[in-house]
């Protein structure tokens, strides 16, 4: 089931009739446990059974290895978990893959030998809820927090439908102390979160959907080399795109949840006024960045090691984080290219002897605005190997951008110009003003009525836009 | 100081203009005489595609592009077999992928009829004329059980509010009727009138009665004919056409061997649309080529007294009372062709 769908619409208003019924927490909680299986379900039902496997092992490998005081077994009962759950993950996602490379390499080699190509269907959500697992169960083994006791809890902080299938990816401390006691969303809570449910569908479907996914799609799916003018309004299309698709699930999610009185954390923070590829990941899908950060790039060592190893443990962490969007070297090249940036990046900001300080990087000056469009440029020229489907295409849409191809056709209207500059222009500036603050600051500085009209517009949009139930891009990954 | 209250305010404010907003722009179009109409979307084909396995010379399943689905009128159909047939065809569109998606389930043992519009149909593979056949075909297996029930829902709005037409109303599609010139060499589609056809939810469509009264709508779409058809691409000869036709044969061998049957349809066209076609699409070179090496029973418009003095309004599709009256005619002629026993 997706936000943007009549479903949904019904779905949400039956499950907070039954959430705001004067009943016990325990019985709500297990309400929201079948709404979510329900949610999940509506998609693909035999999935739910992956679901319910990575739920049980987890608790239960999680109880073992807590109490469980020799290290060897508790290392064991780590592997058994991470064995499922990442085997699951690699056997879904990146079988096809394995077996397309392989395929390669024999034939490289003059083995003429081709294994047949599964035809696997990738689970809905499952690079998300494994990784929200995951975090639970090496929390457990590092001692962070004594394991959950109650089962109930445990399924539903896999499980909570708003953050299933795309995230925001929670952590146990995140949710599990949520689930303790009865909560109910505040008058203000209830409002906020509708007005975000209003601006992730306004994002997703009056943006996203309505302005520029067409003239991406297109452009992106030609066979051959483009205009310049065409390749750019087609990657800053895309740019807006996948902002506005993923940000507005996160912002749907998180004003659907919080209407339950349930927060979930932030996951964007204004990422196109960024400054530098540090400040990006710090904007940009913030619960994986801090994911990779604690349970990849410090385990291997992050910053502790020496220099050398520092922009090693970097680069792991940027290429793993690259293929956990998908299957395709093409997502390896991009997460590549963000190490190679976050390196860069580094490694100026350890030779500069004037450092800038967080205070002077924060202020809304000229030269900062200039280094937000750099930033906003070279993150453009990574989001080509995001949605390129395969490296040629990448390259020719790199060439095409900067016209090393003479004659290449126009396809693009004078209209779709029109409407990406508009987009761009409005999302690059919005951040910019916004980049220091955040939308609950916002509103608190609006007039009631002032807030009033900027609801009533997005929903406006919405309604004219009329696309109803087009998929997220993020629910591939 | 901020108070909580505000945020229901704005929220009642917002909520209120909406509802406003809605029911003037409701007002707006019916005022200017727009009917309820259906968008015809994935869900919408995907809901008929379900519906193949009652197939039946009785109850065929119908592809084609635009002219046998406006043309064929289901309604007559069904008074005078007793079913109604299943309606797969889509706009502008190559039939052959659909075609080829027939052959390949095998739990389909139905009756096909297939219209043939050559500038389409003839295209070679892989062009941009089978985009929405191929995104249908290959939704349809993932049409998940969420989709089907917000279809269910939308079908119940769309059956009372005229403004829930993407192609016609939404935002985007009223942009593109801006008056905003293209940059030279890009080629931009031409807008049809906004009174050109409706669709029922049985994807059914129709000509309004606007366009068959107005000859300043006809002249619109008559631009648009133009702009596309009058430049057409040239045809497929040579090997291309071998193969294609050989594929064609193939799938509908497939159908026959499953003991399903099959007919292709030439429906009216007319004025120079008609003359372009005849000079593109020689007969002899495609229709009755087609007929010969797919050893498969056609009817042609042209080839029967009551079916070729049609006027097409706007020279491609039969304005919705001579729709009938040609299904009539259709039946009759395609009993007697084929053999199927299709009146009740």
């Amino acid at each position: 089931m997706v936000f943007n769908s009549y479903t949904f619409i019904a779905f949400f208003v039956i499950l907070l009739g039954l959430h705001y019924l004067p009943l016990p927490w325990k019985f709500k909680k297990i309400n929201l446990l079948w709404a979510s299986y329900l949610f999940y379900a509506l998609w693909n039902p035999p999935f739910i059974l992956l679901l319910w496997l990575s739920t049980v092992v987890d608790f239960y490998a999680a109880k073992l290895i807590s109490e469980e005081e020799n290290p060897i077994k508790r290392k064991l009962l780590l592997m058994v978990s991470l064995v499922l759950n990442l085997g699951m993950l690699s056997y879904f996602k990146y079988g096809g893959f394995l077996l397309e490379n392989f395929n390669l390499l024999m034939s490289s080699i003059g083995v003429s030998y081709q294994a047949a190509q599964p035809d696997i269907i990738l689970p809905i959500g499952i690079s998300f809820y494994t990784f929200v697992t995951l975090s639970y169960t090496l929390d457990i083994y590092r001692k962070k927090f004594p394991p959950e006791k109650s089962f109930l809890d445990f399924a539903l902080f896999v499980t909570y439908f708003p953050h299933l299938v795309a995230g925001p990816i929670v952590r146990p401390e995140n949710l599990l102390p949520q689930f303790k006691s009865p909560v109910q969303a505040t008058k203000e809570q209830f409002m906020w979160g509708l007005f975000l449910l209003s601006l992730g569908l306004f994002m997703k479907v009056g943006i996203a959907d309505g302005m520029v996914a067409e003239t991406a799609d297109f452009i992106f799916g030609l066979p051959c080399p483009v205009n310049p003018l065409d390749a750019w309004s087609a990657v800053l299309a895309f740019s807006a795109q996948i902002f506005c698709d993923f940000a507005g699930y996160s912002t749907c999610a998180i004003g659907v949840s919080l209407c339950l009185g349930i927060t979930l954390p932030e996951n964007f923070r204004f990422p196109y006024a960024s400054i530098g590829f540090s400040d990006f990941w710090r904007r940009w899908h913030i619960t994986l960045s801090t994911w990779l950060r604690d349970y990849l790039y410090i385990p291997l060592g992050g910053n502790r090691k020496g220099v050398s190893r520092t922009y090693v443990n970097l680069m792991i962490t940027m290429l793993l984080g690259g293929l956990w969007h998908g299957a395709s070297w093409n997502f390896v090249i991009w997460g590549g290219l963000h190490g190679i940036f976050l390196c860069l990046e580094r490694l100026y900001k350890t030779h500069r002897k004037n450092q800038v300080t967080l205070e002077e990087a924060s202020e809304n000056t000229w030269s900062n605005f200039g280094l937000v469009l750099l930033t906003f440029i070279a993150i453009n020229i990574t989001w080509v190997f995001f949605r390129a489907h395969d490296f040629g295409k990448a390259m020719l849409m790199i060439l095409s951008m900067f016209g090393v191809i003479p004659g290449a056709p126009k396809f693009v209207s004078t209209l779709d110009i029109y409407k990406i500059a508009f987009v761009t222009i409005g999302i690059l500036a919005f951040h910019w003003f916004m980049r220091n603050s955040s939308l609950v600051q916002l509103a608190q500085k609006l007039k009631w009525w002032q807030m009033g009209l900027a609801w009533a517009f997005m929903l406006i949009v919405v309604i004219l836009t009329q696309k109803s139930s087009g998929s997220f891009i993020y629910f591939q990954f | 100081m901020y108070k909580p209250t505000q945020y229901f305010k704005a929220g009642m404010l917002a909520l209120a203009l909406t509802v406003l907003f809605v029911i003037a722009w409701e007002c707006y179009w019916r005022s200017n005489g727009f009917a309820i109409s259906y968008n015809d979307d994935e869900s919408l084909w995907a809901y008929a595609r379900k519906q193949i396995y009652q197939s039946s010379p009785a109850r065929p399943v119908i592809i084609g592009s635009s002219r046998i689905k406006f043309d064929l009128d289901l309604a007559t159909w069904k008074s005078i077999s007793g079913e109604e047939p299943i309606q797969l065809s889509l706009e502008g569109t190559n039939p052959r992928p659909l075609l080829a998606d027939l052959a390949r389930d095998t739990s389909f043992k139905g009756t096909v009829m297939i219209g043939v519009t050559e500038m389409l149909f003839f295209q070679p593979d892989h062009n941009h004329f089978e985009i929405q056949a191929n995104k249908r075909i290959e939704k349809y297996p993932h049409w998940s059980l969420s989709e089907q029930e917000s279809f269910r829902i939308n079908r119940v709005l769309e059956s009372n509010l005229v403004f829930l037409q993407e192609n016609t109303f939404s935002a985007n599609s009223l942009l593109k009727r801006l008056p905003i010139e293209s940059r030279p060499g890009v080629f931009v589609f031409p807008n049809f009138p906004l009174k050109f056809a409706y669709t029922q939810l049985n994807r059914q469509t129709y000509l309004t009665d606007a366009l068959v009264a107005d000859t300043a709508i006809q002249a619109g779409v008559k631009d648009v004919w133009k702009k596309l058809a009058f430049n057409p691409i040239p045809a497929t000869k040579g090997d291309t056409l071998t193969a294609l036709i050989q594929s064609v044969k193939a799938d509908i061998d497939k159908i026959k061997a499953r003991g399903g049957d099959v007919v292709f349809i030439r429906e009216p066209s007319g004025g120079p649309f008609r003359e372009i076609e005849k000079s593109t699409y020689p007969r002899e070179l495609y229709w009755d080529r087609l007929l010969k090496e797919t050893e498969t029973i056609g009817i042609h418009f042209e080839d029967y007294p009551e079916t070729s003095n049609y006027t097409c309004p706007e020279w491609s599709h039969l304005a919705p009372a001579d729709a009938k009256t040609y299904t009539q005619s259709l039946i009759s002629i395609m009993e007697q062709k084929t053999g199927w026993k299709i009146k009740k």
